[in-house]
């Protein structure tokens, strides 16, 4: 169970910190991407050109020479032939007009004597035939200009030629006719190794062009590291400074915009710190000074408390030994005595708590027997019901159980009235849960008002303003939630449906790994 | 330095004929030493006062008186040390009276030898119960004496020997071992112990049953870090046990 539980989770942990990573890569996928665009664009409309013009150039040059090539061979080969030649002359022809240096074919193509056409071939190229030649070039080529001076054109009849693929090949088809009868040429020559040098030009340029990706990406890579390592430094940095460790800095390198957000991000924690620890000082000293005070307080306090003794014990034995003018006055000093010692004791508790002084003395009891006790010291066994069966023992600090028991019993009885009903009940362990003791003291009073009910363990707080005086000192509920703060445990406040009011108490059975000091202790002097 | 004796009111908690306890106080604030001495003589007290620790130490050595109520804050030589110095030669009890606030403080004191300690500001009344409950532990109770392994408790001369040799016990330390000794192999609680030995209430501070049961181990256990005779039973208290 445990290791599964564990193995989820450890899976869990690694998918956040994918998730993190990715979040984090977004910003880096973006620049990469941007980056790679930009080089794409580039580098392709660079290859684009340069294929282009070095398509246009090569296959111009290699047309120019077969068309220049074609032309003077039918000028000097099929110019000479008679306006109706033989079958076999054309044929002849044709061969020795192919015979050039460029390796076309040659197609003739004229009317013999009895005006039958016939075709002379230079074979090759897999028998160049006159279903080769588009229909359109065929018209273009058989078409008579008409030969003007003013426009120009001084031929009657004009060189075409057409580009066409066949079968994946590229080839140059051209035809021309001699002028005042005669022959009509055709003329078919591969493109193939132009084409292949072009392929060849497009394959060197498309690797250049994703070379120029992959580096693009790489410079988007490294451009995205300066970038955001000093960005996730400083969110590693925030996230320190936001957990408390406000000596937080970054070291700045450079002088670009990141190190200004750096020397920003030290100020700002700089200034930061000094202000918490100004505040912290602050209120330290305030701490410091309620402590001292009590302490100072303490001295002649206790010089007084130990002859008010001697005052009441004058009150209490004799009665009428006094003067009675006096007698009231020595009484009063006497209960205000004994308020200003409460007073004391519990700011001295108070700030116990909130300079983390206050420890746990740790003992094990039965919780009937304590609360008995804590009632029968205050002589409220009239008053209070107890609702709970001895042998529920707990281990907990038996002094703090009874301040939290004798200020909640004393607020119960003096705001809310007799009979005050305290119930205790006891929980086992059960999964995921501590044993708990859960103490219930519930008053007859009028209960509480709703909007006083959050305030009720604030210090000094008094649920009415128009009472003036009360006897307690205005900590006693504050410090009840101290003392079962420092065990663990947890006191709440609510009001009962059947009229009332209810604080429950509640505190783990033991609170030894709390007081793991005091514990410590406990256990030098043990042997079992 | 003076000493007050008044002899005009009745002691309440005592007979005539008991002798009356002389107490030795030692606190430097002028104020409540003052008022201390008012309220613990009109108890029924012989009190002699000292202002210092070093003043404390030479009237001890005059007067022998049967206790001490020590200050913790005082000037020169602090209480605990005073403590520490009056235990290297003298069993006899000592309260201690702190106005610190600090838990840890208590436990000092406990460490340095005191039988018992009260917070200021502290009640006359209280204190002086402290003070009967810590003199009532010195006193005898039956006749008999009892032996586990090597250590002898005599009842009757309320001494305690281990292998012949006589053992110097503050009478808190021989009077929780006695009362351990009456219940042999059988557990008590400390807060038992407390009602027993220092006659507190229930509110009674555990510690000063550890530091005292720590303090006993080092005078009567051959190896007081693994005890065979007083043995801690973990989750209620302590047992006296005969070693096997």
């Amino acid at each position: 169970m445990t290791p599964a539980q564990g193995g989820v989770r450890g899976w869990a942990a690694t998918r956040k910190g994918h998730l993190s990573r990715l979040r984090f890569t977004s910003l880096r996928l973006r620049l990469v991407v941007v980056f790679g665009l930009v080089a794409l664009t580039a580098a392709v409309s660079a290859s684009g050109i340069a294929y282009w013009l070095n398509r246009e150039a090569v296959l111009t040059r290699t047309q120019d020479a077969v068309l220049g090539d074609f032309k003077q061979a039918m000028q000097n080969r099929a110019g000479t032939l008679p306006s109706h030649p033989s079958q076999d002359e054309l044929q002849r022809t044709a061969g020795q007009m192919a015979n050039s240096s460029q390796r076309f074919s040659v197609l003739l193509v004229a009317e013999d004597d009895n005006g039958r056409t016939v075709y002379g071939s230079s074979g090759g190229l897999d028998g160049f035939s006159l279903q080769d030649v588009p229909a359109s070039l065929r018209a273009a080529v058989n078409k008579k200009q008409s030969v003007d001076a003013d426009s120009g054109n001084k031929y009657a009849y004009h060189l075409y030629w057409q580009r066409v693929v066949e079968h994946g090949t590229p080839y140059l088809v051209a035809g021309t006719r001699v002028i005042d009868g005669g022959a009509t040429g055709y003329m078919l020559k591969s493109l193939e190794p132009e084409a292949k040098d072009l392929n060849s030009l497009a394959w060197s340029l498309g690797i250049a062009t994703g070379l120029a990706l992959i580096g693009s990406a790489l410079l988007a890579q490294a451009a995205a590291s300066t970038v955001l390592k000093p960005v996730q430094r400083l969110g590693v940095a925030a996230r320190r400074l936001g957990e408390g460790k406000l000596d937080t800095r970054l070291r700045v390198s450079g002088t670009d915009e990141l190190a200004d957000l750096s020397r920003t991000f030290n100020h700002a924690a700089e200034a930061l710190e000094k202000r918490v620890d100004d505040m912290a000082a602050r209120d330290e000293a305030s701490r410091r000074f309620v402590a001292d005070m009590s302490h100072e307080l303490r001295t002649p306090l206790t010089a007084i408390t130990a002859v008010t003794e001697i005052l009441e014990e004058e009150l209490e034995a004799e009665t009428g030994s006094m003067d009675p003018m006096i007698e009231p006055a020595v009484r009063l000093v006497v209960s205000e005595t004994r308020r200003l010692n409460d007073l004391v004791e519990n700011l001295m508790e108070v700030t116990r708590f909130d300079a983390g002084t206050a420890r746990l003395v740790l003992d094990d009891v039965d919780i009937a027997d304590q609360i008995t006790a804590c009632i029968d010291a205050r002589a409220w066994l009239d008053a209070v019901e107890l609702d709970a069966e001895r042998g529920i023992h707990a281990r907990l600090d038996p002094r703090r159980l009874d301040v939290i028991l004798a200020n909640l019993i004393g607020n119960a009885l003096k705001h809310g009235g007799s009979p005050v009903r305290v119930a205790v009940r006891a929980s086992d362990a059960s999964a995921g849960e501590q044993a708990e003791v859960v103490i219930a003291v519930r008053d007859h009073g009028p209960g509480i008002a709703e909007d006083v009910l959050p305030h009720v363990f604030d210090r000094f707080y008094k649920a009415s303003a128009s009472r003036p005086r009360s006897d307690g000192s205005g900590l006693g509920l504050s410090i009840a939630m101290e003392n079962a703060h420092i065990h663990g445990g947890e006191i709440t406040a609510a009001n009962s449906p059947e009229g009332g009011a209810v604080f429950t108490l509640r505190l783990p059975r033991d609170a030894s790994e709390l007081a793991e000091e005091s514990e410590k202790d406990t256990a030098k002097n043990g042997d079992a | 330095m003076h000493v007050l004796v008044q002899e005009s009111k009745p002691w309440p908690a005592m007979g005539q004929n008991e002798p009356v306890p002389s107490l030795l106080l030692i606190e430097d604030d002028d104020a409540i030493r003052t008022a201390l001495e008012l309220s613990l003589t009109r108890q029924g007290h012989r009190v002699a006062t000292a202002a210092t620790g070093e003043d404390g130490l030479k009237l001890l050595r005059e007067q022998r008186p049967d206790l001490i109520v020590l200050d913790v804050m005082l000037p020169g030589i602090d209480g605990f040390e005073v403590c520490r110095r009056i235990r290297r030669t003298d069993q006899l009890p000592i309260i201690l009276l702190t106005a610190r606030s600090d838990d840890i403080d208590v436990v000092v004191g406990l460490e340095s030898g005191a039988d018992d300690y009260v917070v200021k500001p502290v009640q006359g009344r209280v204190l002086d119960a402290r003070i009967r409950a810590v003199l009532r532990r010195g006193e005898r109770e039956s006749n008999d004496s009892a032996s586990f392994g090597s250590l002898v408790i005599d009842r009757a001369a309320m001494t305690v020997t281990k292998n012949g040799e006589d053992l110097q016990l503050t009478p808190t330390e021989l009077r929780l071992l006695l009362e351990l000794s009456r219940r042999p192999g059988q557990a008590l609680s400390r807060q038992q112990l407390l009602r027993l030995v220092w006659e507190h209430d229930y509110l009674g501070d555990s510690r000063l049953v550890d530091a005292c049961v720590q303090r006993l181990r080092a005078k009567v256990e051959d190896v007081p870090s693994s005890p065979t005779l007083i043995r801690t039973v973990r989750g209620v208290g302590y047992r006296l046990d005969t070693p096997q």
